[in-house]
């Protein structure tokens, strides 16, 4: 994306000149300028964010970008204008709508883009998306912060030196002429995954026009190898789609599905659908090395090592394979080469039963990450089962394989790659160590890198550039079901950042101009090219149509045992470890991201960094509590980590996630973590058999953890029981409270007379703990990050937690449940904090919200102190205004932030000082907003009368599985009023009588009767206490 | 009152039912003056200039610890969520209790015409107004925004706002300023007729300025002391229903909360016990050290006055103890789940040494008092004394802390972890306690002169009786 407002162009003889080239307006002249003025030439500090100027100038609003629901379509420029100039279709301080989308290697996240004053401050999910609700997840949510993260790459650097775009224009060209002339011999370009149509279409021009070119695609974590068998049983290009909404009974070998990073959007709304008790509520089973998200919502959870997930799907096979008689099964089963491994057999045959009892109707799911055998055998039972083309069907993507890293690797080693661009993804750091690709890279005459940040590729490519975000360029993605979402810019690049694109584009000799790129793209699979065609998908932000064609999978048992008779066993007496997917920094992509950083680990309630995962049982045997040293040795490569004991992890079995212990690349991941890379091989991307575990004999890491204690002492906090218990006593949660004193009050509460009162439902049967709730809230009310240090002294500012529960009914890992509770501020209509607080700071509105004035308050924390739920958050530093480390140092800290971050802030909530008080206020700043909205909309007519607009609270907005409901329960029409009304419905420390406008529905398992401790299941509540 | 009686026909001997003298060795009034003044007259101790030094210094330290707290953040010190307050109101709580045993002493006692309290009250109040003046630096640093510290009072203001009413900060507020105002005044009132003595002896032209501007034209005339007596006597009466409710109603920060071990109605009654088995214990370390360095005060505060001190530590103390055992077993029998979790966190925690520390000194030592043997032994009394108070900031914080980092879910539960800043403003408090006290002992009549000399025996012209009336001057 270019800007317009440049110099006007120089007369072709001016009539004043300062040298004899500028008189001839000569080409030799027009590049000596370029280079000479360069942005770092002109004044701009490189460290310090944006300068004011540049603030200003930047501040553009994309204008052909048809907002929903606004008025751009009449405008058919595609440009970004400055924001100074004023633009006729902004109201200042009124929030434009662009719908674009994320683009991941799972696939795009619709996304609907909130700007203010040309600013993006918020993203929510695109409801108009077949696949979207309307939600998004904690990456998405978070990436707003990469747009603006200071520490970006902001300059075009060669050999370390700063130089101008005219250097890389130059650079494209040369590499275009000599790819010409030798048919793009040399010249590899390594992509990451980010499913863009337009990449793949100027790859084929690229192909086309240089077809030695090597093509690479690479991600860290990637689907590949769950793909190629796909490929070999489905046809080249083959996806499954699985249908989770449509299985009665599902069972999960190592696939954490309800993770979206993981798995793409659907999936936990799909799921969540289908665990309403009232209705048809399905079983989910897990076996899984580790606890992940999936797991959590387990009916039936085995930990089961990684290595051995091929033995489980193959003791299933077995079973159902005797029910059934499948020879075809059968053979997969036996075919397989195990450890040897042998596990219970009531539980194998329980789920078997169960899955042939819901045939047609079932599912069973696997990691992808794990080996071609195990996804052959998980296969074969869907097919035996009948799942094939009822909640599996597949999606012909047509796509062409590209070349693999290992294959770039070995094209480096036979010196047959003379320039390589490098256009998404770090390949220095995440590469599997056994390539050595560091030492390759420098053999490669001419390298470049493309990325938001100097990392580590860029440490040691020639030439370094800055890339766009994806908020600040034009782009296309398909989301997981191949549907095309557009992805729009928002601002104009703020370090001059630069679009993979626009880079395949000068290699393919494309003119680029704005959106050309994408718009040649979408008339090449768009029935309908025209202007409205165009306009209609920027609009919405997707085509529709495109989504890949669904057929039925017929299964290739051919392909399926080839693949399984390639497993390898491995000894089951030795340690595995596990490469784990970060839920704070994926692959490490966002390790510089601090909101993320920040967001606990789902299960560990981590942050700021990972650790390896041990269960109680070898901790004990290593004679290691949380934070002691282990030496992690895999081939000859180690790494040391601290270790961290994590209930319900298998035993010999170690999980790492990756993406950490990134030195020297910026102050925000600085001693964050330890890098397992180095134990990954291009054949144990997903987990490596046989390493050895030792302990070290060092100082204990100190870990910061925003929830230390995870049982809840026989308290009834978060509760649950089973489908069983809930038909014959559907209100069981709220018979827990047994019977409650008569309430009484001695203070008067305040009195509730608003028309419209709050009030908000937290399902906890569909609630997975995924932190997209608790990254949304950090978005939109402008919540401050505190650093490792300051979490490490209990004071994380997070206004929503998520309170994770492990639960025993007999205190045996086997029997381990989890259950993650959002925890927000209750909103009590009795509130203890009110009475409490001497300055009147904190106070009670009509409406029933408790509300912090943060001019009055003066800290004296005593309403903290008496609020149960302890979700208030007190400003002990100015977090908004001192660096992070310098905390301590007072008025001797520098003051103020980078101003690029000041970008990021929502403009309609304050940003609170240091000494008070602040918490969850029901986002009252869209209330507000939707308050005024109906006041317009009323006019003269009866206010209370007319229907409030339709909105969400952040965190409700955000919520992939819809487990929050916001709203006003004076309508008993609303969400929220149907959810309290339900029979599951309690209030969390109901005893207190402070009423609390939040309220909980319990959680329901759904305990197969014949499975092996199933009469402890869904017991989180049998007590234990000890008083 | 004292047995003393002129029924010459018969005699007996009542000397063992008799009460001890207030004043030994049948001094008389001239020598209880030269006695008193000499301390403040006499020429500056060396050991004087060194303790000052000491004391003001960590003085120094915590004030510089305040300031960088107050520019910086709260955040300096170690508090945090769940622990919002620690250090900070525990201290607060343990100074503003140390301060009613010398209300209590002074004014209650007065009241009651206990005449051994005279000769160890001046001590006792200055006591009590330097132990509020260290409380008193807490409420107002704790808070976030300092300088807005004016929101809790009710000033008329263009917004309108008042202050929370039904706060106890509030009160806490009201309580703490108005127990300073009235022990301050209490304490001053009492000094008048002495520091009119001091200016009366003094030979320096500045000292008799100094003491002649704050014995405010003190005479001695009978008017004088008629209005002074019935102004002493309603200060007395107000101290002393301070006293009670001072405590109460800092103890109703806990009590009205609904923290699981805050919420008892039990608290008023045992911040109140255990304020003053604090302050006698405190009264205690501080008197005998001081008899020791100035011997003709021990012909002054007797062996029989700190008796009676031991013994009102004694019976505080088993109130103490009987407020924990009762605390105890009220969680057990509310059979609430949090109220009970709350105390068995108290004793197995990673803080249970504090409780253990605590309960283990304030059940014990002061027992140790029954024994008249130990009472005697002054020594041992000042290091079970010091003992005591290290009993009762254990007690507080594991009322203030403890009860904090366990509540009502598990998973919001933390640990405290006090930092040097926190240690250094607490020192820093004990050094402004002791620099204040220094100043007193140099500057001020530490003993009751005037009323001592009116409980001298023959020092009534009605006999000692006469006293109780409140006329006998």
């Amino acid at each position: 994306m270019k800007k317009i407002f440049q110099h006007p162009a120089r007369d072709a003889k001016p009539t004043l000149w300062r040298t004899q080239g500028e008189l001839e307006n000569s080409a030799e002249f027009n590049e000596s300028l370029a280079r000479e003025f360069t942005d770092a030439a002109s004044g701009r500090d490189a460290g310090e964010g944006l300068s004011r100027r540049d603030f200003v100038r930047l501040m553009g609003a994309a204008t052909a970008l048809t907002g929903v629901g606004l008025t751009g379509c009449r405008r058919p420029e595609a440009h970004l204008v400055p924001f100074a100039k004023g633009a006729e279709w902004t109201v200042p301080g009124k929030f434009l709508f662009y719908a674009s989308a994320m683009p991941t290697p799972a696939g795009a996240v619709p996304l609907i883009v909130t700007t203010s004053d040309g600013r993006p401050t918020k993203v929510e999910g695109n409801p108009l998306h077949p696949l979207s609700n309307g939600s998004t997840d904690a990456f998405a949510q978070a990436s707003v912060l990469d747009l603006y993260d200071p520490n970006r790459s902001k300059e075009i650097k060669h050999d370390s030196l700063t130089v101008g775009r005219g250097d890389l224009d130059n650079l494209l060209a040369k590499i275009r002429a000599t790819a010409g002339s030798n048919a793009g011999d040399g010249l590899a370009i390594l992509v990451g995954r980010e499913n863009s149509p337009t990449v793949e279409r100027l790859r084929a021009a690229l192909v086309q026009q240089f077809p030695k070119i090597l093509w690479v695609q690479d991600e860290a974590i990637s689907s590949r190898g769950a793909e190629e068998v796909f490929d070999a049983m489905f046809g080249a290009g083959a996806r499954p789609a699985c249908d989770v909404a449509k299985a009665d009974v599902i069972l999960s070998i190592g696939s954490d599905f309800l993770n979206p990073a993981e798995s793409g959007f659907g999936f936990a709304n799909g799921f969540a659908k289908r665990r309403d008790p009232k209705g048809s509520m399905n079983r989910l089973y897990v076996a899984e090395n580790h606890f992940s998200l999936t797991g959590g919502m387990a009916d039936h959870r085995l930990r089961v090592r990684a290595s051995e997930y091929g033995d489980f799907a193959a003791a299933v096979a077995a079973a159902v394979a005797s029910k059934t008689g499948d020879a075809g099964l059968k053979s997969l089963a036996s075919a397989y080469k195990g450890t040897g491994v042998t596990f219970d057999p009531a539980w194998i045959k329980g789920v078997a039963d169960d899955l042939l009892s819901a045939k047609g109707k079932s599912l069973v799911l696997d990691g992808a990450q794990q080996p071609a055998a195990v996804r052959a055998l998980v296969i074969g039972i869907n097919a035996a089962l009948g799942n094939l083309g009822t909640t599996i069907s597949v999606r012909q993507t047509g796509a062409k394989p590209a070349a693999k890293l290992s294959d770039l690797c070995a094209a480096i080693k036979a010196g047959s790659v003379k320039t390589l661009l490098i256009l998404g993804g770090n390949p220095v750091h995440t590469a599997p160590a056994g390539l050595d690709f560091a030492n390759l890279l420098a053999r490669v005459p001419e390298t470049l890198h493309l990325s938001l940040f100097t990392d580590e590729t860029s440490k040691v490519t020639h030439w370094q550039v800055p890339a766009a975000h994806y908020l600040e360029s034009w782009g296309d993605a398909r989301s997981l079901d191949g549907t095309v979402c557009s992805v729009q810019p928002m601002i104009l690049p703020l370090w001059n950042g630069i679009s993979a694109i626009e880079i395949l584009a000068s290699l393919a000799g494309e003119k680029i101009d704005g959106p050309s790129a994408v718009r040649a793209t979408f008339a090449s699979y768009s029935k309908d090219a025209s202007d409205a065609a165009w306009q209609t998908f920027l609009k919405n932000g997707f085509a529709a149509g495109t989504a890949w064609p669904l057929s039925a999978p017929a299964f290739n048992q051919g392909a399926a045992l080839a693949a399984v008779q390639s497993a390898k066993g491995s000894a089951s007496g030795e340690f595995e470890v596990v490469f784990l997917r970060s839920s704070s920094v994926d692959d490490g992509r966002y390790a510089n991201n601090s909101w993320l950083q920040e967001t606990p680990d789902f299960v560990t309630k981590l942050v700021w960094d990972n650790a390896a995962l041990v269960s109680p049982a070898d901790a004990k045997a290593l004679g290691i509590k949380d934070g002691d040293w282990l030496r992690i040795t895999a081939g000859d490569r180690y790494i040391d980590a601290a270790a961290l004991i994590a209930p319900g992890h298998a035993d010999r079995s170690v999980s790492i996630a990756l993406g950490y212990g990134r030195n020297g690349v910026s102050h925000v991941m600085e001693k964050v973590g330890f890098d397992a890379y180095p134990l990954r091989d291009s054949s144990t991307l997903g987990y490596r058999g046989g390493v050895a575990v030792k302990a070290l004999p060092k100082d204990a890491y100190v870990f910061a953890r925003t929830q230390e204690h995870e049982n809840m002492e026989g308290r009834n906090i978060a509760r649950e029981g089973t489908l069983g218990q809930f038909r014959e006593e559907p209100n069981f949660a709220s018979e827990m409270d047994g019977e409650l004193p008569k309430p009484v009050s001695i203070y008067p509460n305040p009195p509730l007379t608003g028309d419209l009162q709050w009030g908000l439902s937290v399902d906890l049967n569909s609630c997975i703990g995924c932190n997209a709730c608790l990254v949304a809230c950090r978005a939109e009310n402008n919540v401050p990050v505190v650093g490792k240090d300051q979490v490490r002294r209990g004071r994380d500012m997070a206004w929503i937690r998520i309170d994770r529960w492990f639960a025993s009914a007999d205190h045996r890992e086997e029997s381990l449940e989890m259950i993650p509770m959002a925890v927000m501020c209750q909103q009590c209509e009795s509130a203890p904090c009110e009475a409490v607080c001497p300055a009147n700071a904190t106070v009670h509105s009509e409406e029933g919200l408790n509300l912090m004035a943060y001019n009055r308050c003066i800290g004296t924390r005593y309403c903290a102190n008496n609020c149960p739920w302890k979700v208030r958050r007190f400003n002990w530093f100015d977090y908004n205004e001192r660096p992070l480390d310098q905390l301590y140092y007072g008025p001797l800290a520098p003051k103020g932030m980078a101003d690029s971050l000041k970008m990021a802030k929502n403009p309609n909530v304050t940003v609170r000082m240091r000494g008070v008080m602040e918490k969850c206020t029901f986002c009252i700043q869209r209330i507000e907003e939707a308050k005024i909205g109906r006041a317009v909309k009323a006019g003269a007519s009866d206010v209370t009368k007319t229907p409030l607009p339709a909105f969400k609270s952040a965190c409700q907005q955000a919520c992939p599985s819809e487990a929050i409901v916001f709203g006003n329960i004076n309508d008993p029409q609303s969400a929220v009023s149907k959810a309290k009304a339900d029979a599951r419905t309690y209030s969390s420390l109901a005893y207190l009588n402070t009423r609390p406008r939040v309220t909980y529905m319990a959680r329901v398992r759904n305990p197969n009767p014949a499975m092996p401790g199933a009469d402890l299941v869904g017991a989180a509540n049998r007590r234990n206490e000890h008083a | 009152m004292s047995a003393t009686t002129s029924n010459e026909t018969a005699a007996p001997d009542l000397s063992a039912i008799a009460r001890p003298p207030q004043v030994l060795n049948n001094r008389g009034p001239l020598w209880v003056t030269d006695a008193v003044c000499s301390i403040v007259e006499g020429k500056t101790p060396l050991w004087w200039y060194a303790a000052i030094s000491v004391s003001g210094a960590f003085a120094a330290i915590g004030g510089a610890c305040i300031l960088y707290m107050i520019v910086t953040g709260v955040g300096v010190w170690g508090s945090n969520s769940p622990c919002f307050w620690a250090w900070d109101i525990t201290n607060f709580i343990f100074w503003v209790s140390m301060a009613h045993a010398g209300s209590l002493i002074s004014a209650l006692l007065f009241l009651t015409r206990q005449k051994w309290s005279i000769s160890i009250s001046r001590a006792a109040e200055a006591m009590t107004v330097f132990a509020i003046v260290c409380a008193g630096v807490y409420p107002a640093i704790h808070i976030g925004r300092v300088w807005f510290v004016w929101f809790l009072f009710p000033v008329p203001n263009s917004y309108g706002m008042w202050p929370n009413f039904s706060s106890p900060l509030l009160w806490d507020v009201f309580a703490v300023t108005s127990y300073l105002t009235v022990s301050s005044l209490f304490w001053f009132a009492g000094m008048i007729p002495d520091l009119a003595v001091l200016r009366d002896r003094a030979t320096t032209k500045i000292r008799k300025f100094a003491y002649g501007l704050v014995s405010l034209g003190w005479l001695g005339t009978a008017r004088q002391w008629r209005h002074y007596e019935m102004m002493y006597v309603l200060l007395a009466g107000l101290t002393s229903v301070l006293v009670v409710t001072v405590t109460s109603i800092v103890a109703s920060d806990c009590a009205t909360s609904v923290v699981p071990g805050w919420h008892a109605t039990i608290f008023p009654f045992y911040f109140m016990v255990g304020a003053v088995y604090s302050g006698s214990a405190t009264i205690l370390t501080l008197l005998i050290p001081l008899r020791a360095i100035y011997p003709q005060l021990k012909e002054l505060i007797t062996p029989s006055h700190l008796d009676k001190v031991c013994k009102l530590l004694l019976m505080m103390g088993s109130c103490v103890a009987y407020v924990y055992v009762f605390e105890l077993f009220n969680a057990w029998y509310s059979a609430n789940p949090f109220e009970r979790g709350a105390f068995w966190e108290r004793f197995t925690s990673s803080y249970s040494w504090y409780a253990i520390t605590c309960l283990s000194i304030n059940l014990t030592i002061p027992q140790l008092f029954w024994f008249k043997a130990v009472r005697r032994c002054l020594p041992l009394v000042v290091v079970l004394a010091i003992l005591c108070n290290v009993g009762m900031w254990f007690e507080r914080f594991m009322i203030v802390t403890t009860t904090l980092t366990r509540d009502f879910l598990p998973s919001s539960w933390g640990n405290f972890h006090a930092t040097i800043v926190d240690i250094l403003t607490a020192t820093g408090t004990v050094g402004i306690f002791f620099t204040l006290f220094l100043l007193f002992i140099r500057f001020v009549p530490i003993i009751n002169m005037s009323e001592l000399k009116a409980a001298l025996p023959g020092s009534q012209p009605h006999g000692d009786s006469a006293h109780s009336t409140g006329e006998g001057h």
